[in-house]
């Protein structure tokens, strides 16, 4: 019955109802799409970064990635290499081992960071290849050669096919040098390792700083973004169950660049304050709806208290009214949101300008918005909740009504 | 006659006033103390051979040096030991500071700003091991304190860096003996906490006067109180004639006797 009556008093004054779903559907599209597209950018950041540096998940020793000594080291690569390749989501793994070491070429020295690569696996884990700018990268057949970041190059004064020689300590505290023929420049887009970073190929570093059979850190890419906290804790667990290797860590991207997840979250913060002005100024248009409605409508409602109408009845009803607005808006607002994001996640949005930069950079210039169900239903579920504590004001306002006062109001 | 005589007792004075060996009297003049302590370890020339022991919780490694100094600002050094770094050379001329590797056979400039990293690994850095006189030239010093020690003053001095030196400590404090032994020196950072300490022990008498042989340096964060480096003197002669071409990068590129 009151379902009934607040179904016809929806659509008594059409247009203000129109308008009003109009404005919920509005703020919740915009919110599925705001949100879809936020989820989207910090997915391209957090891959870009991941694979500029750190991979998803990184076995190192313990203190490692706080004071990176040589001496800190994983022993045995190859039981953690099974131990990677064993576990569900991990798509690739590479070993890498790195050094401080100086760096001279005929009419130059810096200090730089010299890293052991594997060849073969590091194109599948990094972006180490994609940013090769000139000559080549590290191939398998490669020995005494090395890539360098374009600002050491400028530094160094060198270029293609010259000679550089590193010199440092080795794992043993002995001297480790070698003379290197650089075979390729690399622009990361990352000036400080543009500045200081230099890679090898691993067979070669372990041999010129006596690091015997064992590399630093043992890096491993996932599937997806999701699947990173999972997979860590799979590792975690399985590490401590290796006999002699209980000095490793697991960590994820997040803990390793703990810089980047906190711009995420001011991002996000940012996000959630206009999201929450939006909503405000929603729940007041439906506030606003309501209490017009109340209003104009105490002679009925003193009316159908004098027929016997309890108030719980009209406050019901009220609050079905309310209800029937706020799901016409959402489910629009739902669906249209989900409609522009599909589209835009379908067709990506061009990032005009910028985008010859940042695909330099290994980031796709076309950034999509990433549909899920979290992103499509967040925002209108705050919406909703808002829009039926708002309701309920004239809902109890009702309450408090006379009839015969309420008959003989204007 | 008389004339000789003259001459020769001004000479003599002249000598007196110049020698830094003069044990100096009741308050001696701070830089003036620092500045006998630095001349006192390095003298005129010196020639040494220095074990070195790099020490940590689980690891440790020995290598045995040969250096030579000359004046305040000039000195060679090479690893005779082990046989894997046997050959490797280290040439400083006032400022600049070059190595030399021969499995590469390369001379390498070290930049000035590497001067203060590790070196080998151990808890000195290049600037420690050269003696560097940069304590001498880009701090102000001040005397702290006073103790005596064995029936002789120790002096605390209390070093600050020139406002435009380039130097990388934000203070350093230094303990003298009155005839110019240091017996500790520390380094500090730019909000003045310690960042690590060197002691010297045993004093000996080598070189033809007493002379502390036993040099170990321990970093204040190191993962575990047994990190240490400790340098141990074998031999060490002073003033001793060198060749005039020892210290240049072509001796550097050979061994050295």
């Amino acid at each position: 019955m009151e379902i009934i009556m607040a179904w016809r008093n929806v659509w008594r004054n059409p247009r203000r109802t129109i308008l009003t779903v109009m404005a919920i559907a509005f703020a919740c599209l915009i919110l599925v799409f705001m949100l879809s597209f936020q989820v989207g950018v910090y997915e391209v950041m957090i891959n870009a970064a991941v694979k500029t540096q750190t991979g998803h998940i990184q076995v190192t020793a313990v203190n490692y990635h706080k004071d990176q000594k040589i001496r800190k080291v994983v022993e045995h690569p190859e039981k953690i290499k099974t131990l990677v390749e064993s576990v569900p989501h991990v798509t690739a793994h590479t070993f890498r081992a790195s050094s401080f070491a100086l760096l001279s070429s005929e009419t130059r020295t810096v200090g730089g960071m010299v890293t052991g690569i594997d060849p073969e696996k590091e194109p599948k884990v990094s972006s180490a290849a994609a940013v090769i700018r000139k000559g080549r990268f590290l191939n398998a057949e490669d020995k005494e050669a090395a890539v360098i970041g374009t600002l050491l190059a400028k530094n160094l004064k060198i270029n293609i096919g010259d000679e550089l020689v590193i010199l440092g300590s080795g794992r043993d505290g002995s001297i480790a040098a070698g003379i290197l023929e650089v075979v390729g420049i690399f622009s990361s887009g990352m000036d400080d390792y543009d500045r200081s970073g230099i890679q090898i190929p691993l067979t070669y570093f372990q041999e010129t700083f006596a690091m015997g059979d064992a590399v630093h850190q043992v890096v491993a890419i996932c599937d997806s973004l999701w699947a990173v906290t999972e997979t860590q804790q799979h590792i975690s667990k399985a590490l401590k169950e290796i006999e002699g290797e209980r000095e490793l860590v697991c960590r994820s991207w997040n803990q390793i660049m703990p810089g980047l997840v906190q711009s995420i979250q001011m991002d996000l913060g940012g996000g959630i304050i206009f999201y929450g002005i939006l909503i405000v100024v929603v729940a007041f248009s439906i506030l606003n709806t309501f209490l017009m409605a109340v209003f104009e409508r105490t002679r009925e409602f003193g009316t159908l208290l004098a027929m016997g109408a309890r108030p719980g009845r009209l406050s019901k009803m009220l609050l079905y009214e309310s209800g029937f607005l706020t799901l016409c808006g959402l489910v629009l607002g739902i669906c249209a949101g989900a409609a522009l994001t599909l589209w835009a996640q379908h067709s990506g949005i061009s990032m005009g300008e910028a985008e010859g930069m940042l695909r330099q950079y290994g980031i796709p210039g076309i950034i999509r918005p990433k549909l899920s169900l979290l992103t499509a239903i967040a925002g209108p579920v705050v919406v909703f909740i808002i829009t039926m504590l708002t309701a309920v004001y004239p809902a109890v306002k009702v309450h408090r009504l006379n009839p015969v006062d309420a008959m003989h109001a204007a | 006659m008389k004339n000789i005589l003259q001459i020769t007792l001004v000479y003599i004075l002249f000598q007196l006033m110049a020698s830094p060996l003069t044990v100096l009297a009741e308050t001696p003049d701070a830089r003036q103390l620092v500045g006998l302590a630095w001349d006192y370890m390095r003298g005129e020339t010196s020639v040494s051979v220095v074990h070195m022991t790099v020490h940590r919780a689980t690891w440790e490694r020995k290598s045995t040096i040969k250096a030579w100094t000359r004046g305040r600002d000039t000195s060679i050094f090479q690893i005779i030991a082990p046989k894997k770094d046997k050959g490797n050379g280290t040439l400083k001329l006032e400022r600049d500071m070059w190595t030399f590797n021969p499995k590469i056979n390369r001379v390498i400039k070290i930049p000035p700003s590497m001067m203060s990293q590790s070196w080998m690994g151990s808890d000195f850095s290049n600037n420690d091991l050269s003696k560097a006189d940069s304590i001498l030239n880009d701090y102000t010093h001040e005397i702290v304190a006073k103790e005596a020690n064995e029936g002789m003053n120790v002096y605390t001095v209390k070093s600050m860096p020139k406002p435009d030196a380039p130097v990388i400590w934000g203070m350093q404090t230094l303990k003298i003996r009155e005839d110019g032994i240091l017996l500790f020196q520390s380094f500090h950072d730019e909000d003045l906490e310690p960042v690590k300490e060197m002691t010297t022990t045993q004093i000996t008498n080598m070189g033809g006067k007493p002379f502390p042989i036993r040099w170990t340096m321990r970093s204040i964060d190191a993962e575990s109180p047994e990190d240490y480096t400790l340098l141990e003197y074998e031999t060490l002669e002073f003033d001793v004639p060198l060749k005039k071409n020892l210290f240049t990068l072509n001796a550097l590129k050979k061994p050295l006797r």
